[in-house]
């Protein structure tokens, strides 16, 4: 069957198929990125918190943006090359296109990895400190997590003397890990009683473990298995006796609403217990002797005495210090402190000296010092510049972000003026698209910093869950990052499989390219407006 | 739209220049924001860098559109398809604006800090 209007356009709307279906999917397309235009809009006027303002490296978004307008470029030369008929340019033209959109996408990746193993953490009293954490040393190696990945020294010690295991529930990774750790501290975790249980309908209770079994998965699944059965069995009894007890009720009270009299409606227990098994939804162990566990904190609910995990084991035992250690600090950031001691109509200034960090770290101290030097200049600078208004206040003054954040730029600027050498030219390069360069710049220039738990307000990498700003970044790039892929793929067949239409209907190819390409324009124009309003607003 | 090779060959010649004032605009929005001479309104950013920085993204937008896609000579159909998209993006975004005349506000809301 030969489709119509593929190659020559209908009468009536003076467009050939495809067309007319790209400015559809365009149209619907502009609603989407429209709609989170105005989210971005709406959560940063909106933000109860200071908006990450300009905080995005510039240089790899301006070369991805020159990436992509090179690439719109070269699309519609690909057409054009098409349209006169020379198969050889197209195919030139078209690589570049496709060649732009991996470095594009390379360089996206790079940004989010950065991004995603980036640390942040804000302290109680609103001070944000980034940078990267160290690792959990196993003697003099790395110590592993059960996915064999590496620990980070952010972990919650408890000096625990019991567990208890809910069996529906608990995580066979988490017991393993558990017992290793347990196995490493000489430590054995067991039974702390007997569990003796009904098992069948009618007969005595029989000892299912002994006190003093060791804590193994296997023995929790057992435990399990049996509790599942004695819960289903006693579940079967209770409906059915409230069954009953309803038709009772219901032929004493005819014509009632149920409602009316369904509190008085109630099961026997006393009559049913005899027939019930016994439930064992948790297990309890003790650990002898107590030993140190760690979890990650994610993972638990701390408190001293009683904690919980996320599969809802209890641990008990004394909370130890659990400090979250920073290998790396690069970045002191009072802007949201700042914001919070303004609110309370306290002075900046006031709040930022009494900070927990400015009061432990002689580190921060030091940088503190130094960036009210560098502001105070800055004051002078604006002022000479550009004078006085009307009103005698000077015309322009730091921002906020200048008043309060010591980024890991200026931390670099500080360790060299302390007499650190200047990074080379790569290396230098190297930091604008992966960040803090510690190991040109050194301890120095990026120490370490412990801060106690208690301390510890909310902690997170650079993803959405930090806040909402990098919750909207990662949701338009990455809807675009999605966009750049699959018009990618689109063009890349035209280059690669199109070989064989140009020779039978080149018109045909011709107007598939032009369609390929209006989409292609189409990511492009969507970056135009991401990439001023993420990265430079 | 440039059918005749002597049309595309113009054609393609347009590309070009527009492709070059689409790199010089990109220049001049990041000049605008990381240069403090070039900076605009007060020092750093305020509502000027947004208006220059918007205006300048909305022409190069509006070329692409216009150049790249065709839009300066197209059929009437695609007009209507792509405004009708345009706007309802405006006035969704501008019912959800309605939301700034709830009178019940947080003090601290919008002040922006």
């Amino acid at each position: 069957m030969e489709i119509p209007y593929v190659v020559t356009p209908r009468k009536d709307t003076g467009l050939f198929n495809s067309k007319i279906a790209i400015w559809l999917f365009l149209a619907s397309e502009v609603m989407l990125f429209g709609g989170f235009f105005s989210a971005y809009v709406f959560l940063r006027i909106g933000a109860d918190y200071p908006w990450p303002e300009r905080t995005l490296p510039v240089l790899p978004g301006l070369i991805n943006t020159f990436v992509l307008i090179g690439s719109s470029v070269t699309v519609v030369f690909a057409w054009a090359a098409l349209k006169m008929g020379q198969w050889r340019k197209f195919q030139i033209f078209m690589g570049i296109t496709v060649f732009c959109a991996v470095i594009f996408m390379i360089l996206k990746g790079v940004e989010y990895s950065v991004k995603l193993h980036h640390q942040a953490l804000r302290l109680k009293d609103y001070t944000v400190v980034e940078g990267h954490l160290g690792y959990e040393m196993d003697g003099d190696k790395l110590a592993l997590d059960h996915n064999g990945k590496k620990i980070e020294e952010n972990m919650i010690f408890v000096e625990t003397t019991a567990l208890s295991y809910s069996v529906v529930r608990f995580y066979k990774p988490w017991v393993e890990e558990i017992l290793a750790q347990a196995g490493h501290q000489k430590s054995k975790i067991v039974l702390s009683e007997d569990i003796v249980a009904v098992t069948r309908e009618g007969e005595p209770a029989e000892l299912i473990a002994k006190a003093g079994e060791s804590l193994s998965p296997e023995l929790l699944s057992r435990i399990q298995k049996l509790h599942l059965s004695a819960r289903s069995h006693n579940s079967a009894y209770r409906t059915d006796a409230l069954r009953k007890e309803w038709t009772l009720a219901k032929a004493a009270n005819p014509g009632v609403s149920d409602w009316k009299f369904a509190s008085e409606v109630n099961i026997d227990m006393d009559a049913l217990s005899p027939k019930l098994l016994t439930e064992l939804s948790t297990v309890s162990f003790k650990v002898e002797p107590a030993a140190r566990f760690d979890f990650k904190p994610r993972d638990i609910q701390e408190a001293d005495g009683t904690s919980r995990l996320r599969d809802d084991t209890v641990v008990t035992g004394k909370l130890l210090a659990s400090p979250m250690v920073f290998h790396h600090v690069d970045a002191i950031d009072f802007q949201h402190l700042a914001m919070k001691a303004e609110e309370k109509g306290i002075d900046p200034e006031v709040a930022i000296q009494n900070s927990w960090l400015i009061k432990n770290s002689p580190f921060a101290r030091k940088a503190w010092e130094w960036h009210t030097g560098e502001v105070a200049k800055l004051k002078k600078e604006l002022l000479d510049d550009y004078g006085l208004d009307k009103n005698g206040e000077p015309k322009r003054v730091p921002t906020h972000k200048e008043l309060y954040r010591i980024g890991w730029k200026e931390l670099g600027v500080m360790a060299e003026e302390g007499g650190q050498p200047k990074l080379s030219f790569s290396d230098g390069l190297k930091e604008e698209f992966l960040g803090p360069n510690y190991k040109a710049r050194g301890d120095d220039t990026f120490p370490s910093l412990s801060v106690p738990r208690e301390q510890i307000g909310f902690a997170a990498k650079f993803t959405p869950a930090w806040n909402t700003y990098y919750a909207i970044y990662f949701t338009m790039t990455g809807l675009h990052g999605l966009h750049v892929i699959g018009g990618a793929l689109v063009l890349a067949y035209y280059l690669f499989f199109g070989r064989k239409m140009f020779l039978s209907n080149p018109e045909w190819l011709a107007n598939r390219v032009e369609v390929g390409g209006l989409f292609w324009h189409f990511v492009d124009l969507v970056w135009i407006f991401v990439f001023p309003i993420l990265y430079l607003m | 739209m440039a059918d005749t090779p002597e049309a595309i060959q113009k054609a393609v010649r347009t590309y070009m220049f527009v492709g070059g004032i689409l790199f010089i605009g990109t220049i001049i929005t990041v000049l605008v924001a990381t240069v403090p001479a070039f900076d605009v309104g007060r020092h750093g950013f305020d509502a000027w860098d947004c208006v220059l920085g918007l205006a300048i993204a909305t022409v190069k937008a509006s070329l692409v559109a216009f150049i790249f896609m065709h839009l300066n000579h197209e059929r009437k159909m695609v007009y209507w398809l792509f405004a009708s998209g345009l706007v309802m993006v405006c006035s969704l975004g501008g019912l959800t604006a309605l939301a700034m005349l709830d009178p019940i506000v947080d003090t601290f809301f919008y002040s922006g800090r």
